[in-house]
């Protein structure tokens, strides 16, 4: 059972992260991200965004890829220089058609209470996409 | 995230502060749900001090504002700020709810 985070910082300039399937760990991957960006000189706005699609990615891979399962693990990997950032987010489930999710944006779904993670995303990167299997998403924010 | 209630006349005004993230949206969960079962069904969030609110979180401000609604109640957002703002717009939220610039005007709006 994964029962830590286990981290690699690459030559590349990768950042490369195992998380359990742990819903607490979310908080303190955002906050590492988010730090390295403030470091690089990256303004509120492009925080909040990077902060609410890693959100969404990560309780997405959580709770819908791993379905909660402690025993799988969710592997993060993570790019950050001054002109862009990379976040790759990938799950051990089963994986999903994220084109079927239902737009929830339409009149007849405003009242989902759920199905508007992967929509936000979309919005508040400048690049979403999703493996084939749909266990692993990949996103680029540009400063 | 920190969440104070206080009563005001009728209505009940539920304070929200920090972040409304995944690991908080139990708690937002509870302090609306609540409220609604406990029949406070006249409810206003007031998020001047939110500074980010996840989709998990806004699931419970739906789930809250249809069960308040359907008690003959309702459920209005006070005084988002611009990034809340943007995201209720974004995921044109802003059609639910009613939206607010102060806890004042959504008490009077009723």
């Amino acid at each position: 059972m994964p029962d830590a985070v286990r981290q690699t910082d690459d030559a590349d300039g990768w950042v490369r992260k195992v998380l359990p399937t742990d819903l607490t760990t979310v908080r303190e991957t955002e906050r590492e991200v988010l730090g390295r960006l403030r470091e690089l000189g990256y303004d509120d706005d492009q925080l909040f965004a990077v902060r609410l699609a890693l959100e969404e990615a990560l309780v997405n891979a959580m709770r819908h890829g791993n379905r909660l399962d402690p025993d799988l693990s969710v592997h993060v990997a993570y790019l950050a220089t001054p002109e862009r950032v990379e976040i790759r987010v990938a799950d051990e489930g089963l994986g999903f058609d994220p084109g079927g999710v239902p737009d929830p944006t339409v009149d007849e779904n405003l009242e989902r209470p759920c199905g508007r993670g992967i929509m936000l995303m979309r919005c508040y990167m400048d690049e979403v996409a999703f493996s084939a299997s749909g266990n692993e998403v990949a996103m680029v924010k540009y400063r | 995230m920190e969440i104070q209630t206080r009563r005001e006349g009728q209505c009940r005004v539920v304070c929200i502060s920090g972040s409304a993230d995944i690991n908080a949206s139990a708690a937002l969960r509870e302090a609306l749900l609540g409220a609604v079962e406990g029949g406070d069904t006249r409810i206003v969030c007031d998020m001047a001090e939110t500074d980010f609110i996840c989709s998990d979180a806004l699931g419970v401000l739906i789930t809250a504002y249809l069960k308040a609604r359907g008690r003959g109640g309702f459920l209005h957002l006070a005084s988002p700020r611009d990034h809340l703002a943007e995201i209720l717009e974004t995921t044109r939220l802003d059609r639910l709810f009613s939206i607010y610039p102060d806890v004042h005007a959504a008490l009077s709006a009723g």
